[in-house]
């Protein structure tokens, strides 16, 4: 494979340059001589959000060969834990321990009589912004660890464990949605105000928002890049090429595959806790199982195994997405309705399979992987 | 009070005069004719009563009838169309439509206080001594529920004994010393009630019994120790009935279940495609049933019965031709390649149910075929229903179907073939393609059979197969690919154990990560499933 000499890193090089200009040069410029008004940079920083998870999810499919089918089951895992600090910066008239956002499922309930209330005690960490931050991206983290433990050491492997996964997002999908676990159910976490002093409406903090997650994603595309071009990237292709012929070497794939994943899943909760505080609400319904499946389409789009792919994917997809979810017309005639987004979406995914399998970034190359499939 | 306790029939001429005297203004006179008109137990004058207290029977020439809705015309005068309160015949004119008589020649009758206090509670007596075995057995059951009413007693425990049908000597009793319970001043009286309720395993009693355990401070200690015993026995018996139902709907689902894996267990076994949108047949065989009652019209009051006969073939076959294209269009080129397969799947799955969605709309009811509704008591409170009983017969002659298809028939022996090694079996002849392509066809068509089935236990909607999809991939694991037997095992299985999970202490949610949990548990020691292959096809 092309990925470990040096033409190809030189080429990762310029494309982390070429992602700095845009995102962190071209994007502000525009903004600030007034071309692009403040909600297209939000949404465009919740997009890049979508593109971190997009990242470590080709780090683990793309060059690893597990297909993950809850990324975002931890996106939404990290993006609850930023969204319940920022609860706790709202707290409650009546008792200034518990946040406003406790009481949108259950008001006045959660404890004993009114004033009374007892915090879940997990909620504690969170109201610390370090502790919120840390705990954000380790409980991903630690989850992904557990499914991979779960899965790779009994050896499920190629779609088994997709479907494994699959499986365990409506399990935590249904888990969110329950009113009785402090989570707020199926409506979320909504009731914020204020972030890091900012009022949330402000636009200096939609601004700031968007160049931290630039410089996350740049970041955490930069690490990725680093691991695929190490000693540890060079075994995870092996992983992903000759899992068998790796064991028999000496190596035990499942580790790798169990750190991988659990680093993939870290990234994902470094994206959902980006996501919060632009987005301004997280539910379950973030985590819904076609929700990870989406995530797999982006990396799919923007071509498996290119880490630059990932990113141009997520925003190539969910720009189309914003464009064409709200109805257009040319004169009277409406040319296009919402409704038709699924079957668009449908014949996405096809195309991606069929028409486009190396992804729009790479074409010319040969599908990566195809050969390890025909053996599973 | 007395007045039903001796049943005396009256003919037709007996009951028209009785009737006639209620015209009458003596009040002594109107009260012998109004008990001996009870005390006739005729089921037919149920409506009579009704109509009586809301005042609308009127004489005709000295002939009783029901009155409908008064109408009135422009010059004020009313009429009013009458129906034979014995014969049960709307008087129709000479163009065959109900014949409105003017109040003028009419004599209404109207009740005076003290009838209309006791007309209430004869149309609940009438209907114990019906001779319709339903309505008796639902007034029985009428009888011990609130507001308790203290004329039923002699009746019933006139049923209790001599009924002919051991369900409403049944019931008749229970609601008897519900009745008793409920209403007597006699504390002896009363814990007899409670001794002979927990014999009968009265499930209605249970709560009332907690609430006198928790709030009546008058129990004395032997007391209360009647209650606990007639408490412990009930609840036995209601650790039996929950235990019957887990088991009756964990049977059905768990059939339902064994319709959708196999399809995809043949599908990925022999091709190494990842079905996604297996779910989305399953839909479409649902809908295809909902279409065919629609265009044979068949609802709750017009009975089509025959639509099912032509729903059950036809939701197979659509289901096997939406099959048929998708494998021409997107899965012929995706052949042993499960993660690419899998994408495009979910793809046509979205497609199918927006395309759906566009045409139907969100939410459909369906209305299975009468035949299907209600069931037949194995026990008491256990009712095994129809519909769930045939779900599970036509899963079992589904497996038998395919399993005799699969061992004992040319196809099936060519699908084994490629199935062990396709160059092998294409090399002597065998067209794999078309095997492929017919085995994605029965596949799809077998989901189209468990959306059909479906309809006659649920609401069908565009989305209704992905709550199945995850589900039946898990059975797959569990089962393994090889095996047919594997997968109805383990569909079976899940189903009940899913479904006793979710009616004990766990929440669905709880049930669902148990569940997982147990596959997860159940991979790390059989990772290739219940049935693993062995020899040669092991290594593949």
């Amino acid at each position: 494979m092309s990925e470990f000499n040096q033409s190809s890193v030189n080429r990762a090089k310029r494309h982390l340059v070429i992602m700095a200009v845009l995102g962190l040069g071209v994007v502000p410029l525009m903004y600030f001589i007034g071309l692009m008004p403040i909600e297209t940079v939000n949404m465009l920083g919740r997009y890049l959000c979508f593109a971190i998870v997009a990242v470590g999810l080709d780090l683990i499919w793309g060059y690893t060969g597990i297909l993950s089918m809850c990324q975002a089951l931890f996106f939404t895992v990290g993006a609850y834990g930023m969204g319940m600090y920022m609860a706790h910066q709202y707290p409650s008239a009546d008792n200034p321990l518990i946040p406003q956002s406790l009481y949108v499922v259950y008001p006045y309930d959660i404890g004993q009589g009114k004033g009374e209330e007892i915090l879940p005690w997990f909620w504690w960490p969170f109201k610390y912004f370090p502790l919120a931050v840390f705990f954000s991206i380790l409980v991903p983290c630690l989850m992904a660890a557990l499914v991979g433990l779960g899965g790779f050491f009994s050896r499920v492997r190629g779609v088994y464990f997709a479907i494994l996964t699959q499986a365990i997002t409506v399990a935590a999908f249904l888990f969110f949605s329950n009113n009785d676990m402090f989570l707020c159910g199926t409506n979320g976490l909504s009731q914020f105000r204020t972030f890091l002093g900012f009022d949330l409406g402000d636009d200096k903090l939609k601004l700031i928002m968007y160049l931290m997650t630039a410089l996350s994603l740049l970041g955490v595309v930069g690490l990725c890049q680093f691991v695929v071009h190490s000693r540890f990237g060079r075994i995870l292709v092996a992983v992903r090429d000759a899992e068998p012929a790796l064991r028999f070497q000496g190596y035990k794939p499942h580790h790798f595959k169990m750190i991988a994943f659990a680093f993939a899943g870290a990234i994902a909760g470094l994206g959902g806790m980006l996501y919060t505080p632009q987005m301004q609400i997280i539910t379950p319904s973030n985590m819904a199982p076609i929700e990870s499946i989406l995530i797999v389409v982006w990396v799919a789009v923007g071509g498996r195994g290119t880490l630059t792919g990932a990113v141009i994917g997520a925003l190539f997809v969910n720009l189309i997405y914003s464009w064409l979810t709200s109805p257009i017309s040319i004169g009277s005639v409406r040319i296009w309705s919402p409704d038709f987004w699924p079957i668009l979406l449908g014949l996405l995914f096809i195309a991606v399979v069929l028409v486009i399998p190396t992804g729009v970034v790479n074409m010319k190359m040969p599908a990566i992987g195809r050969k390890k499939e025909v053996e599973a | 009070m007395l007045f039903l306790s001796l049943r005396v029939p009256a003919d037709d001429a007996a009951i028209q005069s009785h009737i006639q005297t209620l015209a009458s203004r003596k009040s002594s006179e109107r009260a012998v004719a109004f008990d001996a008109l009870v005390a006739t137990g005729d089921a037919r004058l149920v409506p009579f009563f009704d109509a009586y207290r809301i005042g609308s029977i009127y004489l005709r020439d000295g002939v009783p009838f029901i009155g409908g809705d008064v109408i009135t015309d422009n010059n004020l005068d009313q009429f009013v169309s009458l129906t034979h309160v014995l014969t049960g015949e709307t008087m129709l004119n000479e163009q065959g439509e109900p014949e409105l008589v003017s109040l003028l020649e009419l004599e209404n009758l109207s009740p005076n206080r003290k009838e209309r206090i006791k007309v209430r509670s004869v149309s609940m007596l009438l209907n114990l001594s019906s001779p319709d075995n339903e309505t008796r057995l639902n007034a029985a059951k009428k009888a011990g529920m609130a507001p308790l009413k203290t004329e039923a007693i002699p009746i019933l425990s006139e049923l209790a004994e001599g009924d002919a049908s051991k369900k409403i000597r049944h019931t008749a009793a229970e609601s008897l010393a519900l009745l008793e319970l409920g209403t007597s001043d006699d504390a002896d009286l009363r814990m007899d009630a409670i001794r002979r309720l927990g014999e009968l395993d009265s499930l209605r009693a249970l709560s009332l019994l907690e609430n006198m355990l928790e709030k009546d401070e008058t129990l004395t200690p032997k007391q209360t120790a009647i209650v606990l015993t007639a408490r412990k026995h009930i609840m036995t018996h209601q650790q039996k009935v929950k235990f019957f139902d887990n088991f009756k709907f964990g049977l059905s689902t768990g059939s339902i279940y064994i319709l959708m894996a196999l399809g995809l267990a043949i599908i990925y076994g022999l091709m190494g495609v990842i079905n996604m949108a297996h779910g989305e047949m399953m839909m479409i065989g649902a809908y295809t049933t909902f279409v065919l009652q629609k265009v044979f019209g068949h609802g709750p009051e017009t009975p089509q019965n025959h639509f099912f006969l032509v729903a059950l073939p036809a939701s197979f076959l659509v289901a096997a031709l939406v099959g048929w294209v998708i494998e021409r269009l997107v899965v012929r080129k995706l052949y042993h390649r499960p993660f690419e397969s899998l994408l495009a799947t979910v793809g046509v799955s979205f497609i199918l149910i927006q395309v759906v969605r566009l045409i139907f709309g969100d939410n459909q009811s369906s209305n299975s075929p009468t035949w299907l509704v209600g069931g037949f008591e194995v026990a008491n409170d256990m009712t095994l229903s129809f519909n769930r009983v045939f779900i599970f017969f036509l899963t079992m002659a589904a497996v038998t179907g395919v399993m005799v298809l699969m061992r004992y028939t040319t196809f099936g022996l060519k699908v084994r073939a490629t199935m062990q090694h396709r160059e092998m079996a294409a090399s002597v002849g065998i067209h794999t393609r078309r095997m492929y392509s017919m085995t994605f066809m029965l596949g799809s068509g077998l989901a189209g059979l468990a959306g059909c089935a479906l309809t006659t236990v649920s609401g069908i909607t565009p989305d209704m197969g992905q709550n199945y999809i995850v589900d039946s991939f898990l059975i797959v694991v569990i089962g393994g690919v090889g095996e047919l037997v594997g997968v109805v095992c383990s569909g079976l299985g899940m189903g009940i154990i899913l479904q006793s999970l979710e009616n004990s202490f766990f929440s669905p949610v709880w049930a669902k990560i148990i569940i997982l949990t147990m596959v997860v548990a159940f991979i790390q020691f059989r990772p290739a499933g219940l049935f693993p292959p062995k020899g040669r096809l092991a290594d593949v």
